[in-house]
C-alpha cells in the first residue's frame, strides 16, 4: 500500500527520507484546496536495488501558495526512482513545482524518471514549473517532461454536445488529468480529491 | 403537434472576421431525412457546428427554431437536452475517461432535466450493452477512453452508438461516411437505418453517393458558398455525378 500524506494541519511529508539496498519508498502526497504549503523534499537512494515512487496532485484555489522542491539523489548504481506531480490553479493562487534529479558519479545503470503537469483555471493563477536533471554517470536511462496548459476546449465541446453540462465536463476533465498521479491509492480518498475539484 | 421539427430562416454565421453561411434557409418536418451536399468549403460543417452551438461560431443574422423553442439562445447541452444530436466529423479524443463513465453522465444529465431518476447500474449497463451490439461493439469497448487509440470506423460507430444512447429527435451526421469502408459504412447505415421512426429527423451532411444509397433521404439540398442553391429528390444526386457541383 502507496503511503498517503494528505497535507493539512499538523500533516506534513518529512523532509528527508533514505532508502537503502533493496527498499523500496511509496508515497503519495495530496495538497487540496484551502491549503499553503511548502513541501521540501529529499530522497538519498544509497543501497544497490533501492526504488522510489513519488506522486502528487496539488489543487489550488483563491490566493493559495503551494510549493513542492523535491531532489531525489541517486548515488549508487542500479537503484530507480519515479516521480509524477500533477497540479491544477484556479483564483489567484500560485504553485511552483522544482524537481531535481542528481544522478552521482557511482550511480550507474539508474533509472529516473520525473514528469509535471498542471492546468491552468484562470487567467491570475500563476504555475512555475522547473525540471532539472544533474546527471554525472555514463550508462544511466533519465528523463523529465513538464507541462502547463488550459482544460481543452475541444473536448468539453464534444462533452456537451452529448449534454454534459459545461462544469461537469471541467469536473471529468480534471479528475481523468489528475488521476493518473493517485494511482494505486484508497477509493475514499480519491473520492474526497473528487469532491474538492469540483469545489475549484 | 406541430409537424416542423427545425425552422431555419436567413441564418448567417461567421467564424472571426468570415462570414460562412450567408442567409440559410432550411426546413425540416417530423421523420424526415435531409441531406445537405456541396463542395469542400461550402459551409457544410459550419452548418452542423451552429446548429450544435460550437462556441467559435457567431451568428449575425437570422433564425433557428427547434421544437417550437429558440434554438440559437440555447447552451450545447441544452440543445442535447431538447434532443438535438450530432455526429462528429472527426470525434475528439477525450483521454482518461471511460465510455461507461461519459455515457452514464450524459444519460443521467438529460433525465435529471427530464425530472426522471438516474438509472440505475444495472439498467444502465443493460442499456449499454444493448447499443453497442446494435453497432457491432465488442463488451470491452465500454471501457476504453473515450476515442482514444479508436479506427476512423470505431470512432464512427462509436458516434452512432451514442446516438442510440441518447435517442434524440433530430440527428446529424457530419459526414459520418467520410473515411469509412463499405463495412463500417454498412453498419452506421443500418444503424442509422433502424434509429428512422415518424417522429424522428435526421440531417445527412456528406459528399458522396455512396452513404445516399444506404440511407435514402426525402430532400436533398446543395449548399455551395454559404447558401442553398437547390433543392430535390434523388434526381439531384445524379446531376451532381455526372456534372459536379459547377452546374450550380
Amino acid at each position: 500500500m502507496r503511503k498517503v500524506y494528505v497535507i493539512g494541519p499538523g500533516i506534513e511529508v518529512p523532509e528527508h527520507f533514505t532508502v537503502g539496498a533493496g527498499e523500496s519508498l511509496d508515497i503519495c502526497i495530496i495538497v487540496l484546496p484551502g491549503v499553503s504549503a511548502d513541501i521540501p523534499l529529499t530522497v538519498d537512494l544509497t543501497g544497490e536495488g533501492a526504488d522510489a515512487r513519488l506522486s502528487g496532485i496539488y489543487l489550488c484555489g483563491s490566493d493559495e501558495h503551494v510549493s513542492f522542491n523535491i531532489r531525489m539523489n541517486h548515488l549508487v548504481p542500479h537503484c530507480t526512482s519515479r516521480q509524477l506531480f500533477n497540479g491544477i490553479a484556479s483564483g489567484s493562487s500560485r504553485a511552483g513545482f522544482s524537481g531535481l534529479i542528481v544522478v552521482s558519479p557511482d550511480a550507474q545503470k539508474t533509472e529516473a524518471y520525473q514528469e509535471n503537469h498542471n492546468i491552468l483555471l484562470s487567467d491570475d493563477a500563476r504555475i512555475t514549473t522547473l525540471p532539472q536533471l544533474e546527471i554525472y554517470a555514463d550508462d544511466v536511462r533519465c528523463s523529465h517532461g513538464a507541462t502547463t496548459g488550459k482544460l481543452n476546449e475541444e473536448e468539453q465541446f464534444y462533452m456537451r454536445s452529448r449534454g454534459i453540462p459545461a462544469s461537469e465536463a471541467k469536473v471529468l476533465q480534471m479528475i481523468s488529468f489528475i488521476s493518473p498521479a493517485l494511482d494505486g491509492i484508497d477509493e475514499s480518498i480519491i473520492a474526497s480529491v473528487e469532491d474538492a475539484i469540483r469545489s475549484l | 403537434m406541430n409537424n416542423t421539427l427545425l425552422d431555419i430562416k436567413g441564418l448567417h454565421a461567421s467564424i472571426g472576421d468570415k462570414e460562412i453561411l450567408h442567409g440559410i434557409d432550411l426546413t425540416v418536418g417530423r421523420g424526415e431525412v435531409h441531406a445537405v451536399m456541396g463542395p469542400n468549403g461550402a459551409g457544410k460543417s459550419t452548418l452542423s457546428s451552429v446548429l450544435t452551438g460550437k462556441p467559435d461560431y457567431e451568428v449575425t443574422e437570422g433564425t433557428a427554431i427547434f421544437d417550437g423553442k429558440d434554438l440559437l439562445a440555447m447552451s450545447p447541452e441544452e440543445r442535447s437536452w431538447a434532443g438535438i444530436f450530432m455526429s462528429f466529423q472527426y470525434p475528439i479524443e477525450i483521454p482518461g475517461v471511460t465510455i461507461t463513465n461519459f455515457m452514464k453522465t450524459a444519460v443521467n444529465e438529460k433525465r435529471k432535466t427530464l425530472g426522471l431518476e438516474q438509472l440505475s447500474a444495472g439498467d444502465f449497463l443493460k442499456l449499454m450493452k444493448e447499443k453497442m451490439a446494435f453497432v457491432q461493439m465488442k463488451p470491452e469497448f465500454s471501457k476504453r477512453q473515450v476515442n482514444v487509440g479508436f479506427s476512423g470506423g470505431e470512432k464512427k460507430r462509436n458516434e452512432i452508438f451514442q446516438m442510440a444512447m441518447l435517442d434524440p429527435t433530430l440527428s446529424i451526421l457530419d459526414e459520418t461516411d467520410s473515411g469509412l469502408d463499405v463495412d463500417a459504412m454498412k453498419i452506421v447505415a443500418d444503424g442509422v437505418n433502424t434509429l428512422r421512426t415518424p417522429e424522428k429527423s435526421i440531417i445527412l451532411i456528406t459528399h458522396y453517393q455512396r452513404l445516399l444509397d444506404m440511407i435514402e433521404p426525402d430532400y436533398i439540398h446543395v449548399l455551395k458558398a454559404g447558401r442553398i442553391v437547390a433543392t430535390g429528390g434523388k434526381e439531384i444526386v445524379k446531376m451532381i455525378e455526372e456534372k459536379g457541383y459547377d452546374i450550380f
